[in-house]
């Protein structure tokens, strides 16, 4: 079984490209179409962080958000679901993470913005935009809506302007 | 002289010098993994009937002498080269069952040109010709030009017919030899438009036309242009495929427009190793039929089939031809017809095996693949190369680069297959899938840098999401291009 790195969907063994989202699955070419992922390390921002953060998620592991200019991060464990959005007198239900707080109306965070999921099976989560009006970016990839991605200890999600770090916490 | 169906040795693998008990021993070798009670894949079973052929004529002295002295007056002629490439040499030893592939090429000599060959490979041509009512007009018009231009391209050598059709067929040009140029094109000039579409009743007509001059020595081949729908017919006109493939014609059929059954032609055409086509416009028919009949006259090898027998525990899950056109082959025939064999350019079919999961290292075999085709260099005897896989099976293997051929292909034959995916699950109605498989074809397209399909592949998502239904032209023209993808980088001519 070969895990896509994109979109965490179980390929069989021995097949190159991803049979749901068409990526490579390793080898030569696979290298060299990964988006390099700068860090924000300060002065020295042309580092190229060429390896990635795990992509496990262990079924009693925590997601830690941490969002840009705001001292307190928000630590949860996923359900199977988890609703990433704004709360308002107009929504007809309450996302899981409620970025109100964090200033999301001014930032153009949808009501219903992004959903992580969990998956049981791979112990790996994928990041999935809903459609949200001002999109959702993976390490500065814009997502299509409706195709989920992986995510991996360490990725900036953005939303709207939005821009958090996730986590995973074990 | 007397033609050669086929060669005992080669079949078997043992030289011509070898004893009685050595050719009864390769026989019982190869027929363990190939008898039908061991192996039920249809490729098995055409093979175990040839090696069974083969060891009955060499253990009757006689006939085997006789055989002998035959291919000594044999002279050595043209013979193509069958390549396979696995995707990998060593596999691992998984607890699960893996995927993998061979890329089959079939090569023509490269000592032959157009011009040594020209006298030996004649034409049997049929044209069946949609003139319903939707096929009024420039439609029509553009076809008559076609149809004329194609009978001043053909010889006095040539034999021609044409058949048209609506809800009933009539033959305008009774099969013959293309001698009076003008009155043959006289009678095509005359086809008006009217009525529906009912292709049953021309392709039986049309067959019926070109089995009157049916010949080895001939290009067998059926032209099939039509602009819609046949409705209740198309599982008869399979079965009019199978026969006629069987008989060593070959089918290609062309969509004009948007309303034809893609799924239904190309079908059609895949069973007889015949080509498919979308012409999207009316005036790209002319040229493009011209280019499809001057490739007929240039063919090396004709009824090339491809037989696959992989081992009782190995399974076919596909086969794809990669060029000269891309299509899907049947896996359920045991001799797939590719067609023919054109010069200076070469057939290529990509194979996708399962090998289940796997006890013990060492080398395994995982399959035989016999390529056979009639030589008209060689007054039509008959060649079959054959060639045994064999994989090593590591606990731990080396790191392999997959071969690039393998790898360019499958990039784009996983597209091809997603918007494949994408249609069937909106044929299940279920409109989330097939968005979702849209979107992804639209991403992978951008990052591959076809922009311009990539965003017909975004607004048919769109329009599914919003519609529930795809416009016919956006999924035409999406399933032909992602095909045609292949076509420019594929393994096409060998000497591009």
């Amino acid at each position: 079984m070969i895990i896509c790195p994109f979109c965490a969907f179980n390929n069989k063994e021995g097949v190159f490209f991803c049979e749901e989202c068409a990526r490579p699955l390793g080898g030569g070419e696979a290298s060299a179409t990964l988006p390099t992922r700068r860090l924000n390390n300060g002065s020295d921002s042309a580092t190229v962080h060429a390896t990635w953060g795990t992509a496990r998620f262990d079924a009693n592991a925590q997601i830690v958000m941490h969002i840009r200019d705001s001292a307190e991060a928000i630590t949860l464990k996923p359900d199977n679901t988890t609703l990433v959005g704004r709360y308002d007198s107009s929504s007809t239900q309450r996302p899981d993470v409620d970025l109100t707080p964090y200033g999301a109306l001014e930032n153009g965070v949808s009501r219903v913005h992004a959903a992580i999921y969990r998956n049981d099976e791979t112990d790996t989560l994928t990041l999935v935009d809903m459609g949200s009006a001002n999109g959702t970016h993976l390490n500065g990839q814009r997502l299509m809506p409706d195709q989920p991605r992986v995510l991996r200890d360490g990725d900036e999600i953005r939303l709207g302007k939005l821009v958090t770090h996730i986590y995973f916490k074990t | 002289m007397k033609r050669l169906e086929f060669d005992p040795y080669n079949l078997l693998g043992v030289p011509h010098t070898a004893p009685i008990d050595d050719i009864k021993a390769a026989y019982r070798r190869a027929a363990r993994r190939l008898h039908p009670d061991a192996n039920r894949s249809p490729g098995a079973g055409i093979q175990f009937q040839d090696i069974t052929a083969a060891v009955d004529l060499l253990s009757d002295p006689d006939k085997r002498a006789a055989y002998d002295e035959l291919i000594k007056e044999q002279p050595q002629g043209m013979s193509f080269t069958f390549r396979v490439i696995p995707s990998k040499r060593t596999i691992g030893l998984l607890p699960e069952p893996q995927v993998f592939y061979l890329l089959a090429d079939l090569i023509p000599d490269p000592r032959t040109s157009e011009a040594t060959n020209k006298r030996e490979s004649r034409l049997n041509l049929t044209l069946i010709l949609d003139h319903s009512n939707s096929m009024g007009g420039s439609r029509l018009d553009r076809v008559k030009i076609a149809t004329h231009q194609i009978i001043d391209q053909m010889t006095p050598e040539d034999i021609l017919s044409v058949v048209s059709f609506n809800d009933f067929a009539e033959v305008v040009i009774p099969a013959t030899t293309v001698t009076d140029k003008a009155a043959l094109k006289a009678r095509i000039s005359m086809m008006m438009a009217s009525g529906s579409t009912e292709i049953y009743q021309g392709l039986t007509l049309g067959l019926q036309q070109n089995r009157q001059f049916l010949a080895p020595r001939l290009v067998n081949h059926v032209i099939l242009l039509t602009d819609g729908r046949t409705y209740g017919d198309e599982g008869r006109c399979l079965d009019l495929a199978r026969e006629a493939a069987k008989d060593g014609i070959s089918i290609s059929a062309m969509g004009l427009g948007q309303e034809w059954n893609d799924k239904f032609l190309d079908e059609l055409a895949a069973l007889t190793g015949g080509s498919s086509a979308y012409v999207q416009s009316s005036s790209a028919v002319v040229s493009f039929l011209n280019d499809h009949v001057r490739s007929l006259a240039n063919v090396f090898a004709e009824r090339v089939t491809l037989s696959i027998a992989p081992d009782p525990d190995v399974h076919v899950e596909s086969v794809f031809k990669l060029a000269p056109n891309p299509q899907q082959l049947p896996i359920d025939v045991g001799n797939i017809s590719l067609g023919s064999l054109q010069i200076n350019r070469i057939i290529s079919v990509l194979i996708q095996l399962e090998v289940p999961k796997l006890e013990k290292e060492g080398f395994r075999s995982i399959g035989r693949l016999v390529a056979a085709g009639d030589i008209f260099a060689n007054r039509l005897q008959r060649q079959q190369a054959i060639t045994e896989i064999a994989l090593e099976v590591m606990a731990d293997p080396p790191v392999e680069e997959p071969p690039t051929s393998i790898l360019d292909a499958l990039g784009k034959l996983t597209l091809y297959r997603m918007q494949e995916r994408a249609n069937e699950a909106l044929e299940n109605g279920n409109v989330r899938e097939a968005t979702r498989l849209f979107e992804n074809l639209a991403t992978r397209l951008f990052e591959l840098g076809e922009s311009d399909l990539a965003q017909q592949a975004r607004s048919e998502a769109e329009q599914v999401a919003y519609t529930k239904s795809l416009s016919d032209k956006g999924r035409k023209a999406i399933k032909y291009q992602t095909r045609h993808l292949l076509l420019a980088s594929g393994p096409g001519d060998t000497n591009a």
